[in-house]
């Protein structure tokens, strides 16, 4: 394998996600949910410049191609032409963007695919999480322990691995009523599996180290040894899992949540603004477009990272 | 060998009474049983604990938990709710169609990997080396359930070429053997491409990574100095090196392939154990969920049995290491 350093700019990348993600209410220009004129905004292609022009305190007419006639306004709306008298408005006109388009109700998509986002890679992170909390404490007992402990846990893991993912998740949704704190548990449960094997793999390694001989030495307890000095030196190989399983788990959140199984609405997230779209892919592509090129862009990015974090924590002697 | 056989296969027993184990305490730790009484009109109490005592809800745990392992080790899979058939039949039928498709893109992932994989490392740091890389790695981070949706718009909606969704065309039961199974694989298509596409690409990148490594090894090198051609060098010493671990992979990534179909079968509608899953779901039939649950792990616990006995065939250490 050859050599190259890690490469700043993935992490850049992720850093650019996670500030876009966090900062999704600042950088939302409407609530996802605001629906202000389901007619008039209906399907408006991405990068679209129209108006809002409101008639009463309750109601925003959306337009394009507006403009000042003798007497009014003169404008399209969900393509037809139609005019205004100038007195029929609450207000001036107020100018709107739309950079990614809008959806089958008028709703912006571009704030829409950000709070998804957040929604996504939030519960992707919370699985992974409460993966890395399980895997690291099965993992480090079977692995240190040893011995029947060894064996106990790892048949448990044998046969949790056994049922696919999505069929477990299939399975809860109809025992329990799906929602995020489901989903959570549900990918978090089943992903820390594969987590556990690699601590195990790595503990039983290490256990005999120079390194473990001496902290015992000293009469550190088993616990301390593990969590103080025997973990740490796990780290590289640690993370190089952990974001092969961030990036698994995203994809399984918006594959469930694309088949309408995640949690209902008003959750929005990348999978169900793709499962609102997938019907009316001729009208309205980008509804599809931009949650799958957030998708494909983040699990690419996951990948690779995880390729240079193998690499730091490979000695090159070894490759 | 026929020891190795013995040993894996007697390992793969316990395994399936800790799947039922698993699922059976799941099903415990929900909320309510089937014949909870709601105030009002409906069934009385004494029918209650008649069918209680029926379905056997009302015995001690261990009695319970006896009979659920009894039940599904012997395929008695009960009776689903929402078709008021028996569960065994109808997963059976799906079984057969979800295994044409996974059995399609099994063969095309494994084939189109391989091959572009092979295609790259012979022309190496030429264009199509490039292609093969780049095209593959897009396609192994884009989910299959976008790519599904592409392929969808594309072939069927903008160029019309391929059914969108369902196996058979309308009038496909009065069409004759030949025509029929033209018309099963044409819709076979695009469910199979969005399936395997994913996979066959991180086939491609392992094999091409793997055979330019080898390619660069002493005993091609001594190959190539005993006057071994570059199709019998390629082929026969570097690429049989390189196909072991993607036999192992295979066992890996076969929960994945069972997941992933469920998604494309849900979305091109093809009559298989995933959408009947999924269907049970949405009609909260518990004993289908379960059925096509049990029948699904089978078929990994199954797959993982397979892949390590044909690594055993063809790798002699795997044997003597044992299971």
């Amino acid at each position: 394998m050859s050599a190259r350093p890690p490469q700043r700019g993935r992490i850049a990348l992720l850093g650019l996600l996670a500030l876009l993600v966090t900062a999704a209410p600042l950088l939302a220009p409407r609530p996802p949910e605001l629906q202000e004129d389901a007619a008039g905004a209906r399907y408006l292609p991405p990068l679209t410049r129209g108006h809002g022009l409101r008639v009463d305190a309750l109601h925003v007419r959306i337009v394009t191609g507006l403009r000042r006639t003798a007497d009014g306004w003169e404008f399209e709306r969900a393509g037809k032409k139609e005019a205004l008298p100038g007195t029929a408005l609450a207000g001036p006109p107020e100018p709107r963007f739309y950079l990614l388009g809008t959806d089958a109700l008028g709703r912006d998509l571009l704030s829409r695919v950000l709070f998804g986002a957040r929604h996504s890679l939030g519960i992707a992170a919370l699985s992974v999480a409460l993966a890395l909390f399980l895997g690291i404490a099965v993992g480090s007992v079977a692995g240190y322990a040893g011995g029947a402990w060894d064996t106990a846990l790892m048949r448990g893991v044998d046969a949790l691995m056994s049922i696919p993912r999505v069929l477990v998740y299939l399975l809860c949704a109809a025992l329990f009523t799906p929602s995020s704190l489901l989903l959570v548990l549900v990918l978090g449960g089943t992903t820390w599996t594969g987590l556990a094997r690699v601590v195990r793999a790595g503990m039983m390694s290490i256990r005999t180290s120079d390194l473990a001989l001496q902290a015992r030495a000293l009469g550190s307890r088993p616990l301390r040894v593990v969590i103080l000095h025997l973990l740490p030196q796990l780290g590289p190989i640690l993370a190089t899992a952990a974001s092969l399983r961030f990036a698994d788990t995203l994809l399984l959140e918006s594959a469930l949540s694309l088949l309408g199984l995640g949690p209902p609405p008003p959750a929005v997230s990348l999978g169900g603004i793709m499962g609102s779209g997938r019907d009316v892919l001729a009208e309205a592509w980008w509804i599809v477009a931009w949650p799958g090129l957030i998708i494909g862009a983040t699990v690419a990015t996951l990948r690779s990272a995880a390729a240079d974090l193998f690499r730091l924590a490979d000695p090159p002697s070894l490759s | 060998m026929l020891s190795f056989l013995a040993r894996r296969c007697a390992s793969a027993l316990p395994l399936l009474i800790g799947v039922l184990t698993l699922v059976f305490v799941l099903v415990e730790a929900a909320p309510g049983d089937p014949f909870q009484i709601e105030p009002g009109p409906g069934v009385s109490r004494e029918a209650a604990a008649h069918l209680r005592e029926i379905y056997g809800t009302d015995r001690p745990f261990l009695q319970r938990y006896l009979a659920w392992l009894e039940g599904f080790l012997s395929f008695d899979l009960g009776v689903s709710l929402s078709y008021r058939e028996p569960v065994a039949g109808l997963v059976r039928k799906a079984l057969g169609n979800t295994l044409w498709l996974a059995g399609a893109a099994l063969v095309l992932e494994f084939v189109l990997g391989t091959a572009a994989g092979v295609a790259a490392a012979w022309w190496q740091r030429r264009p199509l080396d490039r292609l093969v890389g780049g095209a593959a790695t897009v396609l192994y981070s884009v989910p299959s359930f976008w790519l599904a949706l592409v392929l969808v718009f594309l072939l069927s909606v903008r160029l019309g070429w391929l059914p969108a969704s369902q196996m058979h065309s309308i009038d496909a039961l009065e069409l004759g053997a030949g025509p029929r199974l033209l018309d099963l694989l044409r819709h076979l298509v695009l469910p199979c491409l969005a399936l395997a596409l994913p996979s066959a690409a991180g086939i491609a990148l392992y094999v091409r990574q793997e055979l330019k490594d080898l390619l660069g090894r002493p005993f091609v090198r001594i190959a190539r100095a005993r006057g071994a051609g570059r199709v019998g060098i390629v082929l026969r010493h570097a690429l049989k090196n390189a196909l072991v671990p993607v036999v192992n992979l295979f066992g890996v990534a076969l929960p994945g392939l069972v997941g992933g179909s469920v998604v494309i079968e849900v979305l091109f509608a093809w009559p298989g154990m995933g959408r009947l899953a999924y269907q049970a779901v949405l009609a909260r039939d518990t004993p289908l969920v379960l059925g096509c649950v049990w029948v699904a792990s089978l078929g990994v616990v199954g797959g993982s049995l397979a892949a390590d006995l044909l690594s055993a065939v063809l790798d002699p250490r795997v044997r003597e290491a044992g299971p």
